[in-house]
């Protein structure tokens, strides 16, 4: 009798431990953030205006997106740093071949297409072939970027504002942008796939052990291919998003953005060596790095200091990953 | 030959089965078969090939050369999905469950039941049903939505056999099933083999434990160096003869090789 309660005391207070420990981060980052918002609201009078946090939403838009679907690949123990890259040659593609009088729709999917055929070979040369992520969307990154300065020849495309597609990232639906629009509902569309859909259980699972999931008949390469491709429309989008707002298409466009992703998940508890992954965390850690942007530039500190603090961010994140935070989980890499 | 006369056809029967990993020969031509019903002790040495020999028969490892027949049909296995289906279900040595899930979704990991049209888990039915199994073989893991890694050694290889039987398997694979199991434990493994067989489940039994497989198996089949030695019938053996079976060889080769 005493065996089996206290067998049940010891296994709740376990519970409540894994529970808090894998939550952890998502809680210091949901305060940091607010602590951040409140700071900023009483030093930077523009901003907690609501323009200003329309606007704040609108420039995270694409961080926000490509950030979703990076949650899936870090949650797998994968990394795919060609997204920056991915993104300058969407939207530099996109304003060439609207150049050339494509029509926006098709343009539009063409597009996106091909930054879901990247994150193909990206998944293919992973999953299928093992060579470390790490090499193959670094390689790409390279590939990619040199593909758009080539497309491009380095100048940028200017976008005709009279087309319909400029309003995906200028145009407002109830005085809500657009961008921030599609954005959340990226978020939270992705938060339903990790944490309620068979494919975001084998995310988890890849990134937890691998061969474990293989042997209980998953296609465990197949999950690995998909969250490439994933993250390769994405960036698409966020080139899409990005060309449409400044009205043209630069080959220099996204160039860092792929650490910004990256350090936006990192930050909402994902951890670097898989099975561990937080999509509210992930959506935390990208209005984190974006008020911090927003709040340092209206408070006129030169936008040079930004990525400084940018990166700092990322080590600390990485730190507190996996040196604070394992310590309140009873599991540990 | 006088089974199959009498209309039994073998479970399974595994013909010449190869397998080499770069210089090392695992598996130099192993020909092992199990009845339906049968509890077959498999024994011998470290890297004898044992679970090497499992693996293929569960399509974890896909064999070099080689020959599989289960209940007549010559089969062959490209992923452990292929043997799932067909009603293998093997508990592994090593690498067994994912720490980050729950013991809920270990349990079902690769078929959980699902709701919208297969598009969402169905997380409640999930939970209940594990606790459902899990009572059922008396494995006492008083919450299903824990993730397995902060578990004891011994409840994540309990987890790691309900999974196993849970989904009704012809043929179960136990790979030292026990190594990690408390007193009480090894007996409620040993009960649950006897029960299966009963039902017509085939079962295939790893243990270096030799006293549990005179109490559970019909046959036992010594390995050595990738080639099975010797075939026994558990009933007419003697424990000496068994620990002659899977040593003997050992100081004839060494004595051998000195020569
Ligand atoms: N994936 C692999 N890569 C390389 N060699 C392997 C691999 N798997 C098994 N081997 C080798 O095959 C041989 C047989 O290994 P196996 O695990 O089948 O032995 P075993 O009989 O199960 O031993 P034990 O009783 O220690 O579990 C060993 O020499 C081992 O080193
Ligand atoms: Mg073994």
């Amino acid at each position: 009798m005493t065996v089996t309660s206290q067998r049940v005391v010891t296994t709740r207070s376990a519970r409540a431990s894994a529970h808090i420990g894998r939550h952890a981060q998502t809680i210091a980052i949901a305060v940091v953030l607010v602590a951040l918002l409140i700071f900023f609201a009483f030093t930077a009078d523009r901003f907690a205006t609501t323009g200003n946090l329309f606007n704040l939403m609108r420039q995270i838009a694409p961080t926000l997106i490509v950030a979703t679907a990076m949650t899936f690949v870090i949650g797998t123990a994968g990394i795919d740093l060609s997204v920056g890259s991915t993104v300058a040659l969407s939207g530099s593609l996109l304003a060439i071949v609207l150049q050339n009088g494509w029509d926006p729709t098709v343009a539009l999917i063409a597009i996106i297409a091909l930054g879901a055929l990247i994150g193909f070979v990206n998944g293919w040369f992973s999953s299928y072939q093992h060579i470390p992520p790490f090499i193959v969307t670094l390689a790409m990154l390279s590939i990619m970027r040199g593909t758009a300065l080539r497309a491009t020849e380095g100048y940028s495309t200017p976008i005709d504002g009279d087309l319909w597609i400029v309003q995906i990232g200028q145009g407002r639906i109830a005085g809500v942008p657009i961008p921030a629009i599609l954005a959340v509902v990226v978020a939270l569309v992705g938060w339903l796939v990790l944490t309620r859909t068979p494919f975001g259980r084998y995310v988890i699972g890849l990134g937890s052990n691998g061969e474990s999931l293989r042997r209980t008949g998953v296609n465990t390469r197949k999950v690995g291919l998909a969250v490439y491709v994933l993250t390769g429309a994405a960036a698409a989008v966020a080139g899409v998003l990005i060309a449409t707002r400044l009205s043209s298409g630069s080959s220099n466009a996204g160039s860092g953005f792929e650490l910004e992703v990256i350090t936006a998940v990192v930050l909402g508890g994902t951890s670097l060596f898989g099975g561990r992954a937080s999509m509210l965390g992930t959506i935390l850690g990208a209005l984190t790095l974006g008020v911090i942007a927003n709040g340092l530039v209206l408070l006129h500190v030169s936008p040079f200091y930004v990525q400084i603090v940018q990166g700092g961010i990322l080590l600390l994140a990485i730190f507190a990953n996996s040196k604070v935070w394992a310590k309140f989980g009873a599991i540990r890499k | 030959m006088t089974d199959q006369k009498a209309g039994r056809v073998d479970r399974v029967v595994m013909r010449d089965i190869r397998k080499r990993y770069g210089m090392v020969d695992a598996l130099r031509g192993v020909t092992l078969r199990v009845g339906p019903g049968e509890v077959v002790g498999l024994v011998g040495d470290n890297a004898a090939g044992k679970s090497t020999l499992m693996k293929v028969l569960a399509g974890a490892v896909v064999p070099d050369s080689g020959e599989i027949v289960f209940d007549g049909r010559t089969v062959s296995f490209a992923t452990p999905k292929d043997a799932r289906e067909l009603g293998i279900e093997m508990v592994y040595q090593d690498l067994a469950l994912c720490d980050d899930i729950d013991v809920a979704g270990n349990l079902f990991l690769g078929r959980e039941p699902r709701k919208a049209g297969g598009m969402l888990l169905d997380v409640r039915k999930m939970h209940a049903d594990a606790r459902r199994h899990l009572d059922a073989l008396n494995i006492r893991i008083p919450l299903t939505d824990i993730p397995v890694g902060g578990l004891s050694g011994g409840q994540r290889q309990a987890v790691a056999i309900a999974r196993a039987v849970t989904f009704g398997p012809k043929l179960l694979i136990l790979d030292e099933p026990t190594a990690a199991l408390a007193v009480a434990e090894v007996e409620t493994v040993l009960e649950l083999i006897k029960t299966v067989s009963a039902q017509g489940v085939s079962v295939i039994l790893i243990t270096h434990r030799l006293q549990d497989l005179f109490r559970v198996c019909d046959r036992l089949c010594v390995m050595y160096e990738g080639t099975l030695r010797a075939d026994l019938d558990a009933r007419s053996t003697s424990l000496e003869r068994l620990v002659s079976e899977i040593v003997a060889h050992d100081t004839e080769e060494k004595e051998g090789r000195r020569r």
